[in-house]
């Protein structure tokens, strides 16, 4: 079976890089996917069986960003055992069908829904504190864990093919993705406490108007959860904030 | 000056924006990486700091799975940022009010994002069929060069946004600032932790955690009677 150089790897990763560079309500990444996997095809087809070929990957292909890496990787691998007259136990087209949703899934719960906002959480806490370090703080925690699935799951699924499955399976992602977001919630619960304590402490406030803090943010979140954006409740709590701040002085006069 | 400013905006805002959606998503497009740096650039990071502290967990629970498109804060943030550093200069206005001020206007502009990038990619659509046409035809190279042509509609999109909410912020913040900036001055430090403590809200109401509303509860009151005490 023919193997690929490390030049030619390195620019089908580099390509997957600008997966989504094309997308659209069509096909979603399926251009991308092309674009990323035509300097392979290229080497192992001829131009008339190429053309065949590459109407299996320019129609409709979705998943996460970050996983496309590891399913690019073990098409590779299949698509050079056809190439070698090796037909794969089951069709390049049915393997993307079958892990593209999952992949999605679980990169969006575990990327987009914990890694996020738990990174955010500890920048915001620097630049809380006037640290410039905080953008870069937020890139590195973020991007690590990304890059590592972006450059290992393209060399294991390089290298195992279909069973590149099992590579993400011994990652145990779904319960990642829950310690990650539930990370995150204890990492913001302590990001509010710590900007609501800053400004009572600069403004010399009641400190325990600050637990008032908590429903305050449930009845917010439970309107979101009822279908009002957040433009809306920006509008809203900013109006609610300047309505108070012209009766502030009346009512400091109850306060202790 | 203003021009050379906006500029270096408008070159912040172009590869941010490629990086949102169409290449790399290395999240230098988040509020938090992007104002600074465009702030940096502008000379005055810190003022970049403060808006991408406000808008960062604005829609971070929107997240840009499939089709859904959130609203763009990469641009509410960048245009933010150079409306509160140059036209800051020209108004010789600064100060956190005056920055929620361009933050309050950027805001409700940032919905054009969806609308630009919504284009986009239907842009983007309908040139799916001319590249099924190049690949019948064999021209593989040219089916790529359409592929690069999309990033060239998301960075479009992306300084589209950048300019509406520049060019509406540049209408409105003069007629604006004389009227909202002294009610603004008194309730600023209110308003500075009002955002985000709504985007932790957001998160909250939408996060798929069981026991989020405890786990958030007990840290919090954790972490402040910590700070209370100590």
């Amino acid at each position: 079976m023919p193997e690929l150089g490390k030049l030619k790897l390195l620019h089908v990763w580099l390509r997957l890089l600008l997966l989504q560079g094309s997308w659209n309500f069509e096909r979603l990444q399926g251009g991308g996917w092309f674009y990323a996997l035509a300097p392979v095809l290229r080497v192992l087809y001829s131009k008339d069986e190429m053309r065949r070929i590459a109407r299996e990957h320019v129609g409709y292909f979705n998943t996460h960003p970050y996983l496309a890496p590891t399913v690019a990787g073990a098409v590779i691998r299949m698509e050079l055992e056809r190439a070698a007259g090796k037909e794969p136990e089951i069709g390049i087209a049915e393997f993307k069908e079958m892990v593209a949703a999952p992949y999605a899934a679980v990169g969006d719960a575990l990327f987009w829904g914990g890694l996020r906002p738990l990174a955010a959480g500890i920048a915001l806490l620097l630049a809380a504190k006037g640290l410039v370090i905080a953008p870069i703080v937020f890139l590195l925690l973020f991007n690590a864990l990304p890059f590592w699935f972006r450059i290992a799951g393209f060399l294991s699924g390089y290298e195992l093919g279909l069973q590149s499955v099992e590579f993400l399976q011994r990652r145990r992602l779904p319960d990642l993705a829950i310690r990650t977001k539930e990370t995150a919630v204890v990492l913001l619960g302590g990001v509010a406490a710590f900007m609501v304590f800053q400004l009572l402490d600069t403004k010399q406030s009641p400190l325990w108007l600050g637990f008032l803090t908590v429903p305050a943010v449930l009845l917010c979140g439970y309107l979101a959860r009822r279908g009002i954006s957040t433009l809306m409740l920006v509008l809203l709590s900013t109006g609610l904030i300047l309505i108070c701040s012209l009766f502030s002085a009346d009512v400091a006069v109850w306060l202790p | 000056m203003i021009y050379t400013e906006l500029a270096i905006g408008a070159g912040v805002a172009l590869i941010c924006g490629l990086d949102r959606i169409a290449a790399l998503q290395i999240m230098i497009s988040r509020p938090i990486v992007a104002a600074p740096l465009v702030a940096w650039l502008l000379g005055d990071v810190s003022v970049g700091l403060e808006i991408g502290l406000m808008v960062e967990l604005l829609w971070q629970a929107r997240l840009p799975v499939g089709a859904a498109i959130p609203p763009d804060d990469t641009q509410v943030s960048i245009a933010g940022t150079v409306l509160a550093i140059s036209l800051g200069k020209v108004l010789g206005q600064t100060g956190l009010e005056y920055h929620l001020l361009c933050l309050l206007i950027a805001i409700p502009l940032g919905k054009f994002g969806q609308f630009f990038d919504r284009f986009a990619r239907q842009y983007n659509g309908r040139k799916v069929s001319q590249s099924d046409l190049l690949l019948e035809s064999g021209q593989f190279y040219a089916m790529e060069k359409a592929h690069r042509m999309g990033l060239c509609c998301f960075a479009l999109a992306a300084l589209g946004t950048y300019f509406v909410i520049i060019c509406g912020g540049l209408l409105m913040i003069p007629i604006l600032a004389p009227l909202l900036l002294p009610s603004i001055t008194e309730t600023s430090e209110w308003l500075k932790i009002a955002l985000p403590l709504v985007g932790i809200a957001v998160i909250l109401g939408t996060i798929n955690v069981s026991r989020s509303l405890t786990l958030f509860g007990a840290s919090f009151g954790m972490a402040f009677l910590l700070m209370w005490l100590v």
